[in-house]
């Protein structure tokens, strides 16, 4: 039975209508896993050396211990960001005599073969083997070891089961700052260091297997919360009802001096906010507006003469986080309802250029909320007023003209509950090569010049780009107009 | 065979289901009317467990649905193409059930061939995905799956509609004779009161989630019905 629903999982991919594009995503991102993956062992071969030059004169395990906690907080947040959720149908599984259970289990056992739950192995299992075996025997090695396994894991179940419960929610990010405070804050502020209070439970663990059980029942209660949790709300209906009542009227009056394209921007903003999916790539936004925090008060990337080329990257990422998002499924929003936009009167025009408006506009306000980063000096004000232009002039059409490329259909109104399809690391990763554009315009000015002259240029494209909006974005319309068969076939075939 | 008891669903302050008592005995062909919004899809997503009841319970063979899962293997249910694995061909769809309901090949051999006329010959041995399909084979497929594995009770939502008229009557037929030769229970919702009127022995009428008529007698039925709904 277990072996049938994982043959099922698997042609189902196989079949996808957008299997080219899939296959050559997974492609990319086994290729990207891989590489990290390779980074994270040869650091944990290196473990050893490394802490030697961080801690000179230190008792190495001692330092690694006190270190770990660090560790864990920092998988907390990067398994918050990037560990998918699983995905299954659940319509047409329930109705069925295999029992929820089961059906969880599998989700829950595909869940668990990810790149995420061998890093912690990959990390120390080296320096492990190598010093902590040496010096209190194998026995000992096995037991430290399996604590920090076990660690790592009780985090895969209970993220899935935080981020099931509390994505969406204000509670959920709150939780997700105060960690980072916790880790980060605490220690710097000089409240208490969390790695120094939680090292001799990490000590002792390499003397008795008594953490080691301690962490085994949590992982095992953490794998039955996340268990429990799906297979009570194994339901059609949608976990949050007052839905359809938190957000009505909510037009943007602005958008209607656009004339038909803003009504579709008007449109489009209600699709985001009314689907729980959308809306957390607008929660992301205002969430990356921090960025700049981590980069700007980073004393690493400060220097007395000209600007961090790193910062062009922040600035693009602050001003245009929503459009590299939410652009890139471009159409697959209206996977559900573009024959309605195919069978009215320029309605393809208008719904593209309504996309346009609001992702600018958006962009338009990220840009405004981040001017009090002049706090750190006005070069980091040019530079968002320079990516921002370079955004809304040139990345926007990029960004869309990627996002053509067979789009897949997407399904909105399935409960909000398994419906993960397309939030996680490739959404990350695929943003790479976009990163490249801002920085061949960058460069050459900024080496050849000064940073200024760098700035200029990606402002003055950006501005050429906006004066050539009509033609640039007509190019993209005219895409979506000759492969409109293609993709309103793709959109319909699957149900 | 099935009790449903103080049963209510309601979204917000909405009451779209209150049933207080309800019985559908084993063997019984029943029938379910109502206008758009009465609560018929709604009444069969609580019996399967597929929607949560606010109020009250389901029991089938006195087990209650909610709590147990082992009804699920007597029951079939189509109600609409969400609940068919629509990236598998038809022939992949049945072999896969097979399984599930741990029949052997042949079960499904014979199990198929009741099916034969319904089918005809666009169903079975097309290298087409359910996806591709048109609705009325789509639901073709949903109802011989719905009725494999030997269920007692098998529920349909809106049967009939999207089939051709011969299909309309080759279904008939066959719900006909699977009540009489095999006992099993039917649960139909139907907009079509001239069939539904013909095969089954009770029809219960449904207004905004209440039971208003429990009609048995089938000369009756008829003229009951079309005054409900001409007037």
């Amino acid at each position: 039975m277990f072996f049938t629903l994982i043959r099922l999982q698997f042609i189902k991919s196989i079949r996808s209508t957008s299997f080219a594009k899939s296959a050559l995503a997974s492609g990319f991102m086994i290729f990207i896993a891989l590489l990290l993956l390779s980074y994270v062992f040869f650091a944990g071969i290196f473990l050893g050396k490394i802490i030697e030059l961080v801690a000179e004169g230190r008792d190495a395990i001692e330092f690694l211990n006190a270190g770990l906690i660090f560790f864990f907080l920092l998988e907390f947040m990067y398994r918050y960001f990037i560990q998918k959720l699983p995905v299954v149908e659940l319509e047409s599984l329930l109705h069925l005599p295999i029992g929820k259970k089961r059906i969880i289990q599998m989700l829950m056992l595909r869940s668990f073969i990810s790149p995420l739950n061998v890093i912690a192995l990959l990390l120390f299992l080296p320096f492990g083997a190598q010093v902590i075996a040496e010096k209190v025997g194998i026995l000992g090695f096995a037991s430290w070891f399996g604590t920090l396994l076990l660690f790592s894991w009780s985090l895969h179940w209970f993220m899935l089961w935080f981020k099931q419960r509390f994505e969406d929610t204000w509670i959920g990010l709150v939780v997700v700052m105060g960690t980072l405070l916790l880790g980060g804050g605490s220690t710097y502020m000089g409240w208490f260091n969390v790695g120094e209070l939680l090292a001799p439970i990490f000590s002792l663990s390499m003397t008795t297997v008594a953490p080691m059980l301690v962490m085994l029942v949590v992982c095992l209660g953490t794998y039955f919360l996340a268990v429990n949790y799906y297979v009570k709300n194994a339901y059609l209906e949608d976990l949050s009802e007052e839905e359809n009542i938190r957000f009505v009227n909510q037009s943007v009056g602005f958008f209607s001096r656009f004339g038909v394209a803003g009504e579709l921007a008007n449109l489009e903003w209600k699709l985001i906010i009314r689907h729980k999916k959308s809306r957390t790539y607008l929660m992301l936004s205002a969430f990356f507006l921090l960025y700049g925090l981590f980069f700007y008060t980073n004393p690493q990337y400060q220097s007395d003469e000209g600007l961090s080329p790193i910062f062009i990257f922040v600035g693009v990422f602050i001003t245009g986080i929503f459009m590299i998002q939410y652009g890139q499924q471009f159409l697959s929003w209206n996977s559900g309802n573009f024959d309605f936009f195919l069978s009215r009167k320029t309605g393809i025009e208008s719904l593209v250029r309504g996309k346009y408006l609001l992702f600018m506009s958006i962009s338009m306000v990220c840009f405004l909320a981040s001017v009090p980063y002049v706090y750190f000096g006005i070069d980091i004000l040019l530079i968002h007023l320079a990516t921002f232009l370079f955004n809304v002039g040139v990345m926007v059409h990029v960004i869309i003209y990627f996002a053509l490329w067979k789009p897949k259909p997407m399904d909105l109104n399935k409960g909000a509950m398994f419906n993960y399809e397309g939030v996680g690391a490739a959404q990350f990763l695929i943003i790479i090569p976009l990163m490249g554009g801002p920085y061949l315009i960058y460069l050459p000015f900024s080496l050849l010049i000064s940073d200024y002259a760098g700035l200029l240029a990606l402002g003055i494209s950006g501005l050429i780009g906006l004066i050539a909006f009509k033609p640039l974005s007509q190019l993209n319309i005219n895409r979506v107009l000759s492969n409109r068969y293609e993709i309103s076939s793709s959109f319909r075939q699957e149900l | 065979m099935i009790q449903i008891s103080l049963l209510k669903k309601q979204y917000k302050d909405a009451v779209v289901l209150d049933v207080p008592s309800l019985e559908i005995a084993k063997g019984e062909c029943f029938g379910l009317v109502g206008n758009n919004g009465a609560g018929k899809t709604t009444l069969f997503r609580i019996i399967l467990d597929l929607v949560r009841a606010t109020h009250g319970q389901v029991t089938i063979e006195g087990e209650d649905v909610s709590k147990s899962e082992s009804w699920k293997s007597t029951v079939g249910a189509y109600l609409d193409e969400h609940m068919l694995l629509a990236y598998l061909t038809p022939d992949e769809y049945f072999e896969t059930l097979r399984k599930i309901y741990g029949m052997s090949d042949a079960d499904l051999k014979s199990h198929l061939e009741k099916f034969t006329e319904l089918f005809n010959e666009e169903v079975l041995g097309k290298k087409k995905y359910i996806r591709d399909l048109s609705k009325g084979n789509l639901k073709k497929v949903g109802i011989a799956a719905a009725m494999m594995g030997h269920p007692q009770v098998v529920m349909l939502d809106e049967p009939f509609e999207n089939l051709d008229p011969s299909s309309q009557i080759r279904l008939k037929k066959l719900i006909l004779k699977e009540t009489e030769q095999s006992k099993i229970t039917f649960l139909i919702s139907s907009h079509d009161l001239n069939h539904v009127t013909e095969i089954c022995n009770r029809i219960v009428l449904l207004e905004k989630g209440k039971v208003i008529r429990d009609l048995r007698e089938k000369s009756e039925m008829m003229s009951e019905l079309e005054a409900y709904f001409t007037g």
